[in-house]
């Protein structure tokens, strides 16, 4: 008998049973004995997927002994209070990154590519699973240049919100499949007797840039940008876009350039409006009696389809570990965003609230069921444009700029034409500074 | 004569803290505004900061969204300092009218009600109290017949609704401030003065007057600053919009400096803001301001 084959196999074998012990020996408690005490800081918003996530936190904190401090925000302050933050060597441990703010972080070094944590065997889950995720939410919320910075925590796709009821009393038994029928067909009948048929909210903040003025460019052929980073605002189907808004603002109720997303799910959930188009959160909010008339009647759908198909808003956070954080903050941290976000967790947080972005919970039976909005949104999370805002480090100013034209556009101030031109003159100074034209910068976003 | 000599070190230990917050919370953080309004100063990318000398003052002085939010500003001024004033004289001259004491001194206390709201809760009060659907002004208008009125949404409105809650809230203090005035009136000589004649408008023009000449000055000072600043109202209550409606030069330079992060271009816009609040104080003084 030959020995060395034999010696060669069995040392393989035994490799192979130490890898898998290994594996299955994995667990947080274990991976968290050395961090237990640690404090780490997070910013979080006022919205049902935090508040979702709120609630799961005491059980991490009793398995591993890491105490989770949370500030809340409302959106308009947390970029800004994160900014302040990093650039002053602060407290924040957790980054938490809406997907356009991710170019910004990931430049400025102010957080941690997750590959520092998933190659290590002592805080890497092996139960992680990245392709787990929806391919375009982790690609558009978490990862920058290819890099994979966070993951996805919490989650919308727009979708589009009805009240049935109001549907069926004008003669509908379904929801407008394309945004020309919406305007053409149910607007008219639907707006009448101090009831209107659609809500888009247009208020001069992020919601205009995103929620408003990006919905109407990329169903129509449009986009901000084009492949050589200069304004396509004045292209056709941009324009076409714009105008389709301006004629659909009849049909909305009047004051719509002031309205945000609290004002817009009002309008539904109290019927003065039949349709909206709003984020997959708030089916939890149109859904409970305490804060809806509608209950009986909502009926969630994807977002209506344009010439260039369907391209509904994305939108969304992912949690990145922070540069600032220590050593000993940064595995923490880790450790928490993994468990919050992970495929045995998804289930929980789908039950209190939040949305997961883990293919895997959508596929549960009676999931489907229970939450009205599962197929619509596994759909749009197919189709949507990761692009749908740029996500570059230059977006905060860009968007300022875009909310300001976009209302005055809706205000009637200016045209479409010279809302685009004074967008696109603007934007491009600002790529021009920051070196995009010249290439010290890719053209990425 | 004799004189009294203080060691050097009991003055500086007196003078010493006020100077020492001084520098620290004013001429410090305005040294630094200074410092960023030459540099590019852009809080996302600290890694280049060039000086760029005036060119932030150049990009704003040359920007008409400034010079429009400027205009807004000085219109609500404008609109809001007279109506103060005059309102404000009519309440003080109640006030100061003999009899009813108890309700001069409940009067006098519920003035200080606006005054002592905190501007944020002002601006959300405005919100509910406005809101086309169930704000009180349009269940008010509606009981004399009148359609809702789109206050928020609606550019024209929005304005004046930030006009009546500016009013609705410093009215009392220019009340206060012209009291105090009319109480320095030597009494003797205000008698005399109603004996001769019936008619307030004489009493008021040349009796009352000139002792509400400091109070009004330091009521254009200080209502000219504060308006030329305010932001937290109108930030609560319109966030500037809809539209530029309400963006006030204050919201501007917040936008630019902390949603723009650009720190440069704010700070030269702040400066530019402080120049020009010096510049209207100085012409309060020296055309309004006369020792009695």
């Amino acid at each position: 008998m030959k020995v060395k084959p034999v010696l060669f196999s069995i040392t393989i074998m035994l490799a192979v049973f130490a890898v898998a012990t290994q594996a299955s020996a994995w667990s947080l408690e274990e991976a968290a004995k050395p961090y237990a005490g640690t404090e780490l800081e997070v910013v979080f918003l006022l919205r049902p997927g935090y508040e979702a996530a709120e609630k799961m936190i005491p059980e991490f904190e009793k398995k591993t002994g890491i105490k989770i401090n949370i500030i809340k925000h409302p959106y308009e302050n947390s970029l800004s209070e994160q900014v302040r933050d990093f650039v002053a060597n602060g407290d924040l441990d957790i980054a938490l990154i809406d997907l356009v703010w991710i170019g910004n972080f990931a430049e400025n070094e102010w957080i941690v590519p997750v590959d520092k944590f998933t190659k290590n065997p002592d805080l890497a889950d092996p139960e992680l699973d990245l392709d787990d995720f929806f391919p375009l939410v982790l690609n558009a919320f978490g990862a920058w240049n290819g890099v994979v910075y966070g993951l996805p925590f919490d989650n919308y796709s727009g979708l589009m919100f009805y009240n049935k009821c109001m549907l069926k009393e004008a003669g509908f038994d379904r929801p407008p499949e394309t945004w020309a029928e919406l305007k053409d067909v149910y607007g008219p009948k639907l707006t009448k007797d101090g009831k209107y048929a659609f809500a888009l909210q247009s208020k001069r903040n992020e919601t205009q840039s995103c929620d408003s003025f990006a919905r109407v460019l990329w169903p129509f052929g449009g986009s901000f940008l084009d492949q050589n980073f200069k304004s396509n605002l004045l292209s056709d189907g941009s324009q076409t876009g714009l105008k389709f808004r301006q004629d659909l603002m009849q049909y909305m109720p009047p004051g719509i350039v002031s309205y945000d997303h609290a004002e817009t799910i009002n309008a539904l959930a109290q019927g003065d409006v039949a349709i909206i188009t709003e984020w997959s959160a708030f089916y939890a909010t149109l859904t409970n009696p305490e804060t809806s008339k509608i209950v009986d009647c909502i009926e969630v759908s994807a977002e209506p389809k344009g010439p260039a198909g369907r391209k509904p808003a994305l939108g969304g956070f992912s949690l990145a570990v922070a540069s600032q954080a220590d050593e000993k903050e940064q595995a923490a941290a880790w450790l928490f965003i993994q468990w919050v976000t992970s495929k045995a967790n998804a289930k929980t947080y789908l039950e209190l609230g939040g949305v997961p972005a883990r293919q895997s919970v959508y596929k549960l039976p009676g999931v489907a069921e229970k939450y009205g909005y599962v197929n619509a949104l596994v759909e749009s999370w197919q189709e949507g444009v990761p692009e749908f805002r740029p996500r570059f480090a230059e977006w905060p100013q860009m968007t300022e700029i875009v909310q300001e034209w976009g209302t005055k556009i809706m205000l009637k101030e200016v045209t479409t034409e010279q809302g685009a031109k004074e967008i696109g003159s603007r934007v491009e100074a600002l790529l021009k500074d920051a070196g995009y034209y010249d290439g010290k910068k890719p053209l990425a976003q | 004569m004799l004189k009294i000599r203080h060691p050097r070190l009991t003055c500086l230990a007196f003078i010493g803290p006020a100077v020492i917050s001084l520098l620290t919370i004013g001429i410090g953080p305005l040294a630094f505004a200074v410092y960023t309004s030459l540099h590019r100063y852009q809080l996302t990318n600290l890694r280049r900061t060039p000086f760029l000398g005036l060119e932030n003052y150049q990009t704003v002085l040359s920007d008409y969204v400034f010079w429009e939010a400027m205009g807004r500003t000085m219109k609500l001024l404008i609109i809001v300092l007279p109506i103060q004033i005059i309102i404000g004289i009519g309440i003080a001259l109640l006030l100061h009218k003999p009899g009813m004491s108890v309700l001069r001194t409940l009067t006098r206390l519920s003035l200080v009600i606006p005054m002592a709201t905190t501007y944020a809760v002002v601006g959300l009060l405005g919100q509910v109290t406005f809101n086309i659907k169930y704000g009180v002004v349009n269940q008010l208008i509606g009981f004399l017949g009148f359609a809702p009125v789109n206050w928020i949404g609606d550019p024209n409105n929005a304005f004046i609704a930030i006009c009546f809650w500016d009013i609705w809230q410093w009215t009392p203090f220019c009340s206060l401030v012209l009291l105090a005035g009319l109480t320095m009136v030597p009494v003797e000589v205000e008698e005399a003065a109603r004996l001769e004649t019936r008619n307030w408008w004489t009493v008021l023009r040349y009796v009352q007057f000139p002792f509400l000449i400091p109070g009004l000055t330091a009521i254009l000072i200080l209502r000219t600053a504060d308006t030329l600043k305010l932001f937290d109202m109108v930030f609560t209550m319109t966030r500037g919009g809809p539209g530029s409606a309400t963006e006030l030069i204050s919201l501007m330079i917040q936008r630019v400096g902390f949603r723009g992060f650009d720190q440069g271009l704010a700070s030269a816009q702040a400066i530019i803001l402080l120049a020009l609040t010096i510049i209207l104080s100085q012409l309060y003084i020296r055309f309004f301001y006369r020792e009695v």
